[in-house]
């Protein structure tokens, strides 16, 4: 099994230490996992604001970094969600068709490929899940409360293995962070109060570290938290599988 | 103005976005609670949703069987192409009939046609019977949400404003004793109306009968006491058969406020002996609308504000902030489709997180043709210069990965080193409520290949 | 070309292929719910009241004790001439029914999963009755009562009406600051009457 990492564009740039986490996780579960090198960006910041033909260069580039590998493993739902389902706008070739279908975010690809669950991770801290939107709702990596569907969550059952880890249900389980790419910007101020909202959530819930599938989300709620110095911590799904003791 | 700017204002009270949102919030949980409870839910919306699919792809042929039948029942029908010609066509029905005072139970199409205002010209008398239509017609403002029209407005808004158009007592914002006397001016109303007028749920191809619901009963207090009773319908309200109600009824309540069902689900089809009852049947677009394949499923819409309630950023920017007749991410997709100049920052006032999709009882796709709508509106409407721009630079960087490589460094060095007034000043909205991350030294681009290189030697 | 002509011709060209009619297999939807106890909590959750009878002539005695004020009365049930204080015959419009305190009808149909009853036309002599009363009384036989809507409908389907509606508990409004208030323009109370 040949395993290509996507590291997202501002991971590689911003969040670096979320990249080595993944890598180091996989290898700890021994994947045999490559990262081709000069990866850019999907193209989702384009293409969900509105200008999706100026992606199709990103897209061509991701096809052609990743179409030798059985399974592509990336720590973003989002952005696995957008290679599968929007690139649509480039020819399916067989390529493009193999690399649609054999991306994972990285939580799916531990619990649904490699069929792990306990990783031997240790992390004693009270955690609250933010399920991020792109993922939950594109890629259906848990249940979500508006579907009446069994329930399950991929990133919560690797969190119950987590040595340590106290998992706080927060009162709004899967309402969106209000990141959304440029909406973050070009929306700002409903976009702030839906982060100050989701933050207020997990803290009165007594949350001690917010996590989620997503850096893009994180790095929204990082900013307000930051900024108005709230007791809060905010990591990412793979630093915390990926923390010992 | 745009979404954003009618939102950032509606946000400068944050205590007034909190209320709206927990309020709103309060229903999308009523709304769990009724249909985690009902078996065979997702499949009854599959129902829903193929029903309205296969009535949308014999739309034609439906629409003629319901005409021959509701004639057959002795009820009058007209069609109309636009929202003039629906108004003047009601206007000319009222003068016929010398009709001066009309009472009028909810109806989102006569909104969208601007009905009221065509009446009022010509000196006609329309009252909103529905509380919270009556509500924001005294406030001299158009409905916030298609299910709950005043729910912008607090119990300490209504009570003034009863005080000034009803002579209430001050109450403070009682709402028991404001419905009561709501009740005692709309009685008055409806026992002296001429004519009424309703909005249709569903039209029964296959009996020419109509359902209206509402949980007052105030369309059947028009209806049934004044002489006329004028139905007002989009074309897209069309059912084939009277057992698909048991669908549709099973899905529309439990979506909008959480009810089994309304409390009251009128079946009308013949009029009685000595009274009017007319069907307006109306395009305003909906025939352009279902001819484009991305978007024709937004006409399955059954109008119960689910998608409103869910909508995290409907709760936060409230109803008027999308300007538009029909709000939130149902309003998003249908009116573009309309004026796109005019409604072109709706399609981007949304994360595209989903929810609307999924709470969706008749599961229109509604993300994904907020999305698709976003492509045409760049292609379609003037952009500001500086998103064009922007959007062609990354397109160009991302496809090119030395590129990307240095314009990161620049950008990680800049977060480092430069002071954070000059990183969150103005142009950058990003900084105004939020901090940027430190810039890291080490791209993971960087880190890899000195790590590979470590290894190797 | 005419309006009619024009939309019609309009939906012609722009719609899209046939697409299938799906079947609806009300079996998936059956919990096998106890009929009486699901109806009876339905109605409760929307506002009603539920009384087990043995026969019509319970109704009476006991609508006599829950509104003992009441002054204008209209009945169609059987044998309740006594309590009928309504000359239909001197109503010339349905205005004039304003002041109707008490509605007693009988219903052959009821639904459990939503406590709805459906009201038909036919013993209404004017179709206003069950909106303009103050108090709604609404008497049906525990056989008729059917799980869900589907089965409702399958009913309809062979009792046609010209007017018909389903009563599921008194009017009610939350239109103000989401508190519900009972009683809007329709019935302010709605109480079932269940015969065995």
């Amino acid at each position: 099994m040949k395993v290509g990492l996507f590291i997202p564009c501002y991971i590689n740039q911003l969040y670096p230490q979320v990249g080595k986490a993944t890598l180091e996780l996989l290898e700890k579960l021994n994947v045999e996992v490559v990262y081709p090198s000069g990866q850019t960006c999907c193209g989702q910041p384009m293409a969900n604001s509105g200008y999706e033909s100026e992606s199709v260069g990103a897209c061509h580039h991701f096809v052609n970094n990743f179409k030798d590998f059985d399974y592509i493993v990336t720590p973003s739902g989002s952005c696995a969600y957008h290679v599968k389902k929007h690139y649509n706008i480039i020819p399916q070739t067989n390529d493009v068709t193999k690399v649609r279908n054999n991306v994972y975010e990285l939580c799916d690809f531990i619990l649904n490929v490699l069929k792990v669950k306990k990783l031997g991770a240790y992390f004693p801290h009270k955690v609250g899940v933010h399920k991020s939107c792109h993922g939950l709702r594109g890629l259906r990596l848990g249940s979500c409360s508006e579907r009446v569907t069994p329930e399950y969550s991929y990133i919560e059952d690797l969190l119950k293995e987590v040595k340590g880890v106290e998992l706080i249900p927060v009162k709004r389980s899967d309402e969106c962070c209000g990141f959304g790419g440029t909406f973050a910007v070009t929306e700002e101020a409903v976009s702030v109060k839906m982060g100050k909202d989701k933050i207020k959530d997990h803290l009165e819930s007594g949350v001690e570290v917010i996590t989620a599938t997503d850096t893009s989300c994180l790095m929204h709620l990082e900013g307000l938290v930051t900024r108005n110095k709230q007791p809060l911590k905010i990591l990412h799904i793979a630093e915390i599988l990926n923390s010992n003791l | 103005m745009s979404h954003p700017q009618l939102a950032s204002i509606f946000n400068k009270d944050e205590k007034k976005v909190n209320w709206h949102d927990k309020a709103l919030w309060f229903v999308r949980h009523k709304r769990d609670m009724s249909v985690h409870h009902v078996q065979g839910w997702e499949e009854l919306r599959n129902l829903g949703h193929g029903i309205k699919a296969h009535m949308l792809s014999n739309l034609d042929a439906y629409l003629e069987e319901f005409e021959a039948n509701a004639k057959k029942n002795g009820v009058e029908v007209h069609w109309a192409t636009n929202a003039e010609e629906h108004n003047q066509i009601v206007h000319k029905i009222l003068k016929e009939n010398n009709a001066k005072k009309v009472v009028k139970s909810k109806s989102m199409l006569t909104e969208e046609c601007h009905l009221n205002p065509y009446l009022e010209a010509d000196g006609i008398e329309v009252v909103d019977t529905d509380l919270g239509e009556r509500i924001v017609q005294l406030a001299k403002e158009p409905p916030s949400h298609i299910v709950l029209p005043a729910i912008h407005k607090n119990k300490h808004e209504v009570d003034e404003l009863f005080q000034e158009h009803l002579g209430t007592k001050p109450c403070d914002g009682d709402p028991q004793y404001l419905t009561g006397e709501a009740r005692k001016h709309l009685r008055q109303k409806f026992i002296e109306a001429d004519a009424a007028i309703t909005g249709v749920n569903f039209a029964i191809a296959e009996t020419g009968g109509f359902v209206v619901c509402t949980n007052e009963g105030n369309a059947d207090m028009g209806a049934h006491i004044a002489p006329i009773h004028i139905a007002c319908m989009g074309v897209e309200k069309i059912i084939p058969k009277l057992e698909h109600l048991g669908v549709f009824l099973r899905l529309l309540a439990r979506s909008a406020t959480g009810q089994p069902v309304t409390t009251y689900s009128s079946h009308f089809k013949k009029p009685k002996a000595d009274k009017k009852m007319h069907i307006v049947i109306v395009d305003n677009g909906r025939s352009e609308q279902l001819s484009r394949p991305d978007f024709r499923a937004s006409l399955h819409c059954i109008r119960c504000g689910a998608c409103m309630n869910t909508c995290p950023i409907y709760r936060r920017s409230g109803g008027h902030s999308y300007d538009a007749t029909i709000p939130g991410p149902i309003g998003s997709i249908l009116s573009p489709g309309k004026d796109l100049s005019k409604h072109s920052s709706l399609p981007f006032a949304s994360t595209l997180c989903g929810s609307c999709s999924d709470v969706c009882p008749v599961k229109i796709d509604i993300h994904a043709q907020l999305y698709k709508w976003r492509q045409i509106i760049t292609k379609n409407t003037p952009q500001p210069f500086i998103k064009k721009k922007s959007m062609q630079m990354m397109g160009n960087i991302f496809a090119k990965p030395k590129k990307f490589e240095k314009i990161g460094k620049i950008a990680r060095w800049s977060l480092r080193n430069l002071p954070k007034s000059l990183i969150n000043s103005k142009p950058n909205a990003w900084g105004k409520a939020r901090d940027l991350p430190e810039g890291p030294k080490q791209s993971f681009d960087e880190w890899y290949n000195e790590r590979k290189q470590n290894k190797n030697s | 070309m005419g309006s009619r002509a024009e939309i019609l011709a309009k939906i012609k060209a722009n719609k899209p292929e046939s697409l299938e009619l799906p079947n609806i297999d009300p079996l998936i939807f059956d919990e096998g719910l106890n009929l009486v106890e699901e109806f009876t909590k339905k109605v409760e959750v929307v506002g009603g009241n539920v009384r087990e009878i043995k026969s019509n002539v319970d109704v009476i005695s006991h609508v006599k004790t829950f509104f003992p004020d009441s002054k204008v009365n209209f009945s169609t049930l059987e044998k309740t001439t006594d309590f009928n204080t309504l000359d239909l015959a001197s109503i010339k419009s349905p205005q004039d029914l304003e002041d109707l305190d008490v509605l007693i009808l009988e219903s052959d149909l009821a639904v459990a999963e939503n406590g709805a009853v459906w009201v038909a036309d036919s013993q209404l002599p004017f179709r206003v009755l069950p909106f303009i009363t103050k108090h709604l009384v609404l008497v049906v036989s525990k056989k008729h009562i059917v799980p869900y809507m589907h089965q409702a409908y399958q009913k309809l389907n062979n009792a046609p009406t010209d007017f018909g509606v389903f009563i599921s508990g008194p009017s009610k409004t939350a239109d103000i600051e989401q508190s519900l208030v009972i009683g809007a323009h329709g019935a302010l109370s709605l109480t079932v009457f269940l015969k065995s």
